[in-house]
């Protein structure tokens, strides 16, 4: 059985065999540079995440797939959810921007909590750390689909799920020609 | 990486696997019972343009991981345009230069040196092998000919591809384009 799923690769002739590796290739690439695309459009650098958690209830469930842009003419205002990394946490924060100081040469300074949430996020940021500023920001919220994003938490919770479901298409677009 | 000749088994309910053992038939009676050259100029530009595209990839990939985005940006850009003005550009020349040749060959006949195209295709959910040959000569005139025949005739029940009929059915085209020249 599996001697025969082979049989198209054995068969193949170099030049084949180099195609069909590309081919695979340019599957992956233009998920990729789709992915770039988007980066350069938004202007953010993950244009794309899924909530990960409910503390921003019922604005936001878990799951919910949020669609950023980052624009540096647009200013950040009071009331608008943001999507902030800080540092010494890998995964971005989605949380509502509760107080904002501004200054005439332009930088701003502001705190940030989740709706769902009693307390602001000073406990949440980094040691020390009493503002987020502009560096800190990956994007404004600007458009959500609803618990489409559940696949990915699932996914992202059952690795092996994912390593095994990522390889079954890698293996079929090897294997197969055309 | 197929270098010797053995018996090729398929699906034969697989049109597209059907098709491609066919194809890789008639190339072997080509460059191999016929005694004619492949030239791979045509599938080297494919490929050509297919590594170009990835690399083109992977710079960006590379670039982006090297200097973190905002500061990429205008590589991205460059990158990211490139690479859908490469795809437009491969699947024009699939579509319009290929046309789904698979192989050319060139034959050397004395100081007669003639170049012969196969291409083929198969309708989705289809028996019937559509195969067009194309002979160029060196004065440059082009003859055609095709034939429209099912799977049935080149394999057999067990999905086994039988070579002597794929040699019989080209040799026919072969010897027809060849003799009609001879008439004119």
């Amino acid at each position: 059985m599996f001697d025969s799923i082979f049989d198209d690769v054995k068969r193949m002739n170099k030049r084949q065999f180099i195609y069909q590796v590309l081919s695979f290739g340019m599957i992956v690439s233009s998920a990729l540079m789709i992915w770039k695309g988007l980066m350069v459009v938004t202007g953010s650098e993950s244009p794309i995440v899924v909530v990960l958690s409910g503390s921003m209830e019922p604005a936001f469930h878990r799951g919910d797939l949020l669609f950023l842009t980052n624009y540096p003419e647009e200013p950040v205002r009071v009331g608008e959810i943001v999507v902030f990394k800080v540092e010494g946490r890998d995964i971005p924060i989605v949380h509502r921007v509760l107080k904002l100081h501004e200054k005439n040469n332009g930088t701003v300074k502001f705190l940030t909590k989740g709706d769902n949430n009693s307390v602001d996020d000073r406990g949440l940021y980094a040691q020390g750390q009493l503002w987020l500023t502009k560096k800190d920001v990956v994007g404004r919220a600007r458009g959500f689909l609803p618990y489409v994003g559940m696949v990915t938490i699932y996914m992202n919770e059952y690795p092996k799920f994912k390593f095994a479901v990522l390889a079954c298409l890698a293996m079929y677009v090897l294997v197969h020609r055309e | 990486m197929a270098e010797t000749p053995e018996t090729v088994k398929i699906n034969k309910w697989d049109g597209a696997a059907a098709k491609n053992a066919i194809d890789d038939a008639i190339r072997e009676v080509l460059t191999g019972d016929l005694k004619c050259k492949e030239s791979f100029a045509l599938i080297d530009g494919r490929l050509f343009l297919c590594a170009l595209a990835v690399g083109v990839a992977l710079y960006a990939l590379l670039w982006d991981y090297l200097y973190p985005f905002p500061q990429s940006r205008l590589v991205l850009i460059i990158c990211v345009s490139s690479y859908f003005i490469l795809m437009g550009i491969l699947t024009l020349y699939t579509t319009f230069k290929e046309k789904g040749v698979f192989v050319v060959a060139k034959e050397k006949n004395g100081n007669n040196n003639r170049v012969w195209e196969a291409s083929s295709y198969v309708k989705k959910h289809d028996d019937k092998y559509n195969l067009v040959l194309v002979m160029r000569d060196s004065t440059g005139k082009t003859r055609e000919a095709s034939i429209i025949k099912s799977f049935a005739n080149f394999i057999d029940t067990n999905g086994t591809i039988v070579q002597p009929l794929v040699i019989n059915e080209i040799t026919k085209l072969y010897n027809s384009l060849s003799s009609d020249k001879k008439e004119k």
